[in-house]
């Protein structure tokens, strides 16, 4: 008993200094830094002699690498040295967090003022619900609009409105390690997809594991499925199933799942696939286990950060675009991909546009490409790329002729889970190729009006 | 009674050395453990030796993932947060339950077989099922993205289960005590104050004990009301901090580590208030 | 015994004249009740009764629920193939837990019994895991799980084993409910043993005399005299494992996420994918209530069969 009485009375201590330290929970909402009540209340036009009132901007993004996350830190307390009456609350957070969080954040009505956005249909339901800012007319003016390269600006655009600016627009290829391809005695990187299943049994055959995929996240093997159907369907299959003039259980779609099984078949991914995430898929990456992977402009940021020794794959990385298919109606230019930009939320200050300004100038956007943060698209700030590869992939994107957003973010929402898990099937070979096409297309036949 | 005692004892030698007994008992002790102690191991490791040679013990000890977390003001609010809403639960829950277990105990009124039946209907309803509605309550009141909303529900949930642990207590207390208190002119709430409560004591703590542990480790209702990170408790933060920093298996074992010690020393400080607690219904009569 | 029939004259006067007393204590007794029974009809009872009303409609969160679907819900629920793999993996919980976890607790605490030294020695570490959270508990076993041996310490030991190959473990279909399985017992079965410990405590040790005088073995004691006096824990401990079994969450999510493929889903996963994820809040409120449902029935089906009444009934 007496124990007891010392250990109680232990943690009324503690939590009465605890409580003493911080906020009270009996309040509604934690107290923020004291300068967010007046935001919500200043006028969106305010005559710009008056005297600057203190603004606080709520930043969300979802860079955790350590020097990405350092360089929008700078970019923060720059600005808000030049404006001190702004503070800027960055909150950093974990792909899937993220994800995770803007569902419920959408349901609460409360969006973030600038966050991560991967533009597309996502984007669009944001838009449809009234939770976004339309900043066409602030592109508008003194030609902002222009510094962008046009076809990426349009991914954050709905109904000729638009409601953020990338930063950052490539295309998912393969990324390998030219040392283990070396050991494995391939000489150069496959262009067909025959090529490609041979590269594999020959990796098998050195003892490398060829392929590494995150079967857990589910979306670095969609990119799998997704891309056979570029190739084999081309633009014109997309178009037709998103317009609803054909369907998603057209042949280039059924091809795709069936082509993606033969790769299956050959077993060339890391054991446990279907339970490792894009971290674990990235840490093999950088540690060099795995020989290659299907993956975004982002790659090389992530393998360094992952690895051991912070350095990933430094010059034994190579880069090659996706095979094209014997047969396939698509372009080997086509190119799918994506980009990253920031969107402005409802509530947001006029001083959250101007910040979004100042971190897409062009200054900015080449600091970001010095580290591999963006592949640049604003104009004049490509040459900033230090990474020759991430030059190619910059290059690839922009002469792209069908560039196809990634499917999870080019459709609703529903419909994108719907293709990740279908394909996420597809590798566990618990689903059919016919019968992954259908569940998409059941889907946007539900979703796509 | 020593005869009992060797009559027995020579019984089991006979039929199951007391050696094996050992044996397979120190192979459980040994898998509780593994776990743990991997944990730990982690912890002290760098990023790197965590990565190469994750499960040798840590030579030379590292404490910069220790350091690191603690000097991460998140984690404190997070420690903050688990402790006041535990406190504001465990106080909420011994208070409602013992009223109402004393109610169901020693007075008597019509109905009160139907209302005990229908308090105890509330084991049938587990919060895990309960969630997805009782999210939508809170919001309703608007205590989502409120520790209240997690403590009024943490509460709820566990009333049926204490009503029926104490009112088991309270039966127990002899009835002449009763008598005698109300032909002293005692009313029922001088009984129950005075009297019951100081007897209950053991019954109390082990309720307390229940409830905190429960509050303490609850992911789901945090999880579900809570958006704001300045509010996570700590098992929430836990899930967070593991899935942003997954890759970095040496600092996510330091976290876990740290925060399952508050854990751990209430254990060993209120063991056998937990397990009387938790025997309460299986010692029948 | 005048103390007696004064306090029988207090405690049964319900139709007498309202005495002091009699307001007092029906006083007492409101304001007793009145914070539990309010707290369990606004956060208990109300909820369901909502989920009900708004298990009928098509809605995702925004706005009034307007979309009035009646019992499609249900339909779409019972015919989907995934809720079926939840239920599915449900019972194989139950089921794993009443043929392995239960039985492994019995017979630790009939080893320990009541007297072996170091007996509460063996009790503090075997209820130590109780005492984490699903949380802690699922990070330490994912870390243990990885796949890799160089990182995971399972298939690191596994493959000390000449020609073994490592084990995908979580990334499995197939292995991956065992795999939580194993998790659930470490977490769970010091819970079970505590309660056996309690449960033998009680057995008067002069039966168990009687038995050996006669000649019993030990095999027979337990049979005969042991686990038919042991029943009414016993009993207990089914009812929490079975409950317990159904309502899985924390562990799964964090360590599978109900994957790979569904493999794992279970239906406290299929309720938060769909109500919380996806925000399906109408569907969602569909599936809280097919899970009470199938509780509901578990829990009459139970007291149906068991007949006696235990503390559970509300005698």
């Amino acid at each position: 008993m007496r124990k007891s009485i010392l250990f109680l009375s232990l943690l009324v201590a503690l939590s009465l200094v605890l409580a003493a330290c911080g906020p009270t929970p009996a309040a509604p909402t934690v107290a923020p830094p004291p300068t967010e009540a007046p935001t919500k209340a200043a006028p969106p036009t305010e005559a710009p002699t008056k005297a600057p009132e203190k603004v606080t901007i709520t930043w969300w993004h979802i860079q955790t690498a350590e020097d990405q996350k350092a360089l929008w830190q700078k970019l923060a307390d720059d600005y808000m040295t030049a404006h001190p009456n702004v503070t800027i609350e960055i909150t950093v957070m974990e792909n899937e967090a993220f994800k995770a969080k803007m569902t419920t954040v959408m349901q609460s009505g409360n969006p973030p003022d600038l966050f991560q956005s991967w533009g597309g249909g996502v984007m669009n339901e944001y838009a449809k619900a009234g939770m976004l800012k339309d900043i066409t007319a602030d592109l508008d003016k003194d030609g902002w609009r222009d510094t962008f390269s046009p076809g990426a600006l349009g991914v954050y655009s709905f109904q000729e409105k638009n409601y953020g600016v990338p930063r950052d627009m490539g295309m998912v290829g393969f990324w390998y390690n030219k040392d283990l391809f070396a050991k494995a005695g391939i000489q150069e990187p496959p262009k067909t997809w025959t090529e490609l299943l041979d590269d594999v049994k020959k990796l098998k055959d050195a003892g490398i594991t060829p392929i590494a995929v995150g079967g857990k996240d589910k979306w670095p093997g969609a990119f799998w499925w997704e891309y056979l159907a570029v190739r084999i369907g081309g633009k014109a299959a997309f178009d037709a199933a998103y317009s609803r003039t054909g369907a998603f259980t057209d042949a280039p779609f059924v091809d795709a799942g069936k082509k993606l099984q033969e790769l299956v078949a050959l077993e060339p991914f890391q054991d446990g696939f279907l339970g490792a995430t894009w971290g674990d898929e990235a840490t093999l990456m950088g540690n060099s286990k795995a020989a290659m992977d299907l993956m975004g402009q982002w790659a090389p940021g992530t393998f360094a950060d992952n690895s051991v020794d912070k350095k990933g794959l430094g010059d034994k990385a190579g880069w090659f675009p996706f095979p094209t298919v014997e047969g396939g109606a698509g372009d080997p230019a086509d190119a799918l991909g994506g980009g990253n930009g920031f969107v402005v939320g409802k509530n947001a200050p006029p001083e959250a546009v101007d910040f979004l300004k100042f971190i897409s100038s062009v200054d900015s956007q080449r600091e970001q490409a010095k580290i591999g943060l963006s592949v640049p698209v604003v104009k004049g700030a490509e040459d900033a790329l230090t990474d020759p590869l991430l030059k190619i992939v910059q290059q690839g994107a922009a002469a792209a002729k069908y560039f196809q957003l990634y499917y999870d973010q080019a459709m609703p929402p529903a419909v994108g889970s719907v293709v990740n898990d279908s394909v996420q099937g597809l590798f566990a070979g618990t689903l059919t190729p016919e019968q992954a096409a259908q569940a998409v297309e059941d889907s946007a036949q539900q979703e796509i009006k | 009674m020593v005869t009992t005692y060797l009559h027995r004892s020579s019984i089991w030698r006979k039929n199951l050395p007391r050696f094996f007994q050992y044996l397979i008992l120190s192979l459980f002790v040994l898998i509780v453990f593994v776990p743990i102690v991997m944990l730990v191991f982690g912890a002290l490791k760098t990023r790197g030796e965590f990565m190469t040679r994750p499960y040798t013990p840590p030579i030379p000890p590292r404490w910069e993932n220790y350091a690191k977390i603690l000097g991460m003001p998140s984690f404190w609010i997070m420690l903050r947060n688990s402790l006041v809403v535990m406190l504001a639960t465990t106080t909420g829950v011994v208070f409602a339950c013992s009223l109402a277990a004393f109610v169901f105990a020693r007075m008597e009124f019509r109905g009160k077989g139907l209302a005990f039946n229908f308090l105890t209907l509330g084991l049938m309803f587990p919060l895990t099922i309960a969630i997805m509605p009782v999210y939508l309550v809170i919001r309703q009141i608007g205590l989502t993205n409120n520790l209240w909303g997690v403590i009024v529900v943490q509460i709820a949930f566990q009333l049926s289960g204490n009503i029926l642990i104490l009112r088991g207590f309270f039966m127990a207390i002899p009835v002449e005590l009763q008598d005698a208190a109300y032909i002293d002119g005692c009313s029922a709430f001088d009984f129950f104050w005075r009297i019951l409560l100081p007897l209950a004591r053991p019954a109390l703590s082990a309720v307390a004990a229940l409830a905190m542990v429960a509050s303490w480790n609850e992911l789901l209702v945090p999880l579900v009301m809570i958006d704001k990170d300045k509010l996570w408790t700590l098992p929430l933060g836990t899930m967070q901090f593991q899935g942003q920093y997954g890759q970095d298996l040496a600092l996510v074992a330091a976290f876990v580590t740290l925060s399952a010690v508050p854990a751990i020393i209430f254990y060993l400080f209120a063991e056998r208030q937990i397990v009387s607690g938790l025997t309460a219904g299986a010692l029948k009569g | 015994m005048e103390t007696a029939s004064a306090s029988e004259d207090v405690l049964d006067s319900p139709r007498q004249t309202r005495s002091p007393r009699r307001v007092q204590d029906n006083l007492t007794i409101v304001l007793f009740l009145l914070p539990a029974l309010v707290l369990f009809l606004t956060f208990v009872v109300y909820p369901i009764l909502q989920s009900l009303y708004y298990s009928l409609f098509n809605w995702k969160g925004f706005g009034p629920a307007v979309d009035f679907v009646a019992l499609d819900n249900f339909k779409r629920i019972l015919t989907d193939r995934i809720f079926m793999k939840a239920v599915g993996n449900g019972l194989l919980i139950v089921v794993l837990s009443l043929t392995l976890q239960l039985p492994l607790s019995l017979a630790l605490a009939l080893m320990v019994g009541r007297d072996l030294p170091g007996r509460a020695f063996f009790r503090t570490i075997f209820f130590m895991p109780y005492v984490f959270s699903e949380v802690i508990t699922a990070i330490m076993w994912l870390i243990l799980y990885n796949p890799d041996p160089e990182r995971g310490f399972i298939n690191a030991v596994l493959i000390l084993i000449p020609g073994v190959k490592p084990q995908p473990w979580l990334g499995s279909p197939a292995q991956v409910m065992g795999c939580l399985f194993v998790v659930l017992t470490w977490k769970y079965f010091g819970l079970h043993m505590l309660l056996y410990m309690a449960g033998l405590q009680n057995i008067p040790q002069e039966i168990e005399e009687a038995a050996r005088i006669d000649g019993a073995n030990r095999g027979q004691l337990i049979r005969y005299i042991t686990l038919p006096l042991l029943s009414s824990t016993i009993r207990t401990s089914v009812y929490l494992s079975v409950l317990g079994s159904l309502q899985v969450f924390a562990l799964v999510w964090i360590m599978t996420l109900g994957g790979p493929v569904n493999a794992s889903e279970v239906m406290a996963t299929y309720m938060y994918r769909f109500g919380f994820v996806r925000f399906w809040l109408g569907y969602g409120s569909a599936v809280a209530i097919v899970m009470l449902l199938i509780s509901l029935a578990f829990s009459l089906t139970y007291q149906r069969l068991v007949r006696q009444p235990d503390y559970l009934s509300g005698i």
